[in-house]
């Protein structure tokens, strides 16, 4: 029997990485003898075995690519023209969060003084006070921008063990970071340079992921070479990444985590060290848990594109207020604003 | 479609502005500085005491006075009082002194400038978004 030619169209190919996984895919099977992916052209080039219904075949490819995001059809899905209309009300929505958290900062409210001793109580309450602090800019914008967009791509059920092992990693490794800051009392992660160029990758991986929530880069999707796109693909599902920028969290940026760090080097031993740390990123896990899994559940929810485009907007927004603000502290530039 | 989007877009250009006018701030932060300045005028952050001249900013919540006038050409400390200060002012920065220190949470820091030639002197906390400068003239 001779074997048969189609070209498919497919649809939710948003990366370089895409076409190795679903040519992977489409290796995998066995009455597909040649399939090739044309990511610009958004088409699939087959050749199947002969005697197969091309219907069928398309229901047993879709069963198989569907879970990660991807849709095969003879007809070309047109793209729904309404996505213009939820950017333009998304703008606004981004742009409301965006004043009041500039507005939050300005008004003084989270100036409180705390005095005294740093217990574990004070750790905490100076941790909920950080959440909401301009620290919010860079650790939070990171995890509703991580958090937004790993739930695009795997869905809200699979999002969330990434979340939580970001959270636990997080919450360990200030413990153990903060019990090695009080046994050798030296500065590590106190580098000022060093937090501020992790802070400045930070900022950018942040407008990176903004304009991909917004859909920007659809028509001209940036493509970094396939091979970084696929460590990032397989990072998404490993449990490493998520667990390691926890951790990493603890060398970005943020005045109230800095003078935290302060008190742990000085409180003399490893135990009291942990404590300070520990309590500390126990008081930021609050706002920052209601970040990331309520982006999850609205990511499950039928407002999800509208919210995809409106975290994209604050993304950006707080992406750049971190940016400009870091490369003023690093001296690149003159401050354009104080708070 | 049009004409639904323009209400939006109306909205978006305020909120725009809205941002712009809270991070320059200038309007408001202006006000608090003049206030500061009619302040400073009856206790004044700079003080000369022994040939030396002080300089004094509060740190907490960004730096007070955020711009202070002070002389040139004599010999200048600067002193930057930190009070249960946690957030970002207590890691200060000054570049053209090569100066960078996470300060106690509450204490006096004095910083020897030299002697400041004419012109203006900048700091910043770690992250930058608070900064303060003393013109030296």
């Amino acid at each position: 029997m001779e074997n048969k030619k189609y070209m498919l169209h497919v649809s939710g190919t948003h990366c370089a990485s895409c076409k190795i996984l679903i040519e992977d895919i489409l290796d995998g099977e066995d009455f597909v003898k040649n399939g090739r992916v044309n990511l610009k052209k958004e088409i699939i080039e087959v050749e199947i075995e002969g005697g197969k219904n091309i219907e069928e075949v398309i229901t047993i490819l879709n069963s198989k690519i569907k879970p990660n995001g991807y849709i095969i059809s003879t007809e070309k899905i047109v793209r729904e023209k309404e996505s213009n209309s939820v950017l333009w009300t998304a703008i606004p929505i981004g742009l409301v969060v965006l004043v009041l958290f500039f507005l939050l900062q300005k008004s003084g409210i989270l100036n409180l003084g705390i005095g005294g001793e740093t217990t574990p109580v004070t750790s905490f309450i100076i941790g909920i006070i950080a959440s909401l602090s301009s620290c919010l800019a860079i650790v939070g914008g990171l995890i509703l921008s991580l958090s937004a967009k790993v739930s695009q791509d795997e869905g809200s059920k699979k999002a969330k063990k990434p979340i939580f092992l970001f959270h636990a990693g997080r919450l360990f490794g200030f413990a153990i970071l903060g019990g090695v800051l009080g046994l050798i009392g030296e500065a590590i992660g106190i580098n000022f340079l060093f937090s501020a160029i992790l802070g400045l990758i930070a900022s950018a991986v942040m407008i990176l992921l903004g304009f991909n929530l917004l859909g920007i880069f659809k028509k001209n999707k940036i493509t970094l070479p396939s091979g970084i796109f696929s460590f990032f693909r397989k990072a998404e599902h490993a449990v490493w990444a998520p667990v390691l920028i926890g951790i990493g969290t603890f060398f970005l940026p943020c005045g109230f985590t800095q003078s935290m760090q302060i008190s742990a080097l000085s409180s003399g031993s490893f135990m009291s060290g942990l404590m300070i740390m520990f309590f500390f990123a126990l008081g930021t896990l609050p706002v920052l848990a209601l970040l990331s899994f309520g982006s999850v559940s609205f990511a499950h929810s039928k407002h999800a594109p509208l919210f995809f485009k409106s975290a994209g907007i604050v993304v950006v927004g707080l992406g750049l207020f971190a940016l400009l603000s870091g490369l003023a502290g690093v001296g690149i530039i003159n401050p354009l604003f104080s708070l | 479609m049009t004409k639904s989007k323009l209400p939006l877009i109306i909205i978006t250009i305020g909120l725009i502005f809205a941002i712009g006018i809270i991070l320059v701030g200038n309007f408001k932060k202006e006000n608090i500085t003049k206030i500061d300045d009619q302040r400073t005028e009856q206790v004044s952050n700079i003080e000369i005491k022994d040939g030396i001249q002080y300089v004094t900013i509060n740190a907490k919540g960004g730096y007070l006075p955020r711009i202070s006038t002070a002389k040139a050409g004599i010999p200048t400390k600067l002193i930057v009082k930190t009070n249960n200060t946690y957030d970002c002012s207590a890691s200060l920065v000054m570049r053209s002194i090569d100066y960078q220190k996470i300060l106690q949470k509450t204490g006096e820091e004095v910083v020897d400038l030299g002697t400041p030639e004419v012109g203006p002197f900048q700091g910043t906390c770690g992250m930058g978004m608070y900064n303060f400068q003393v013109n030296f003239e």
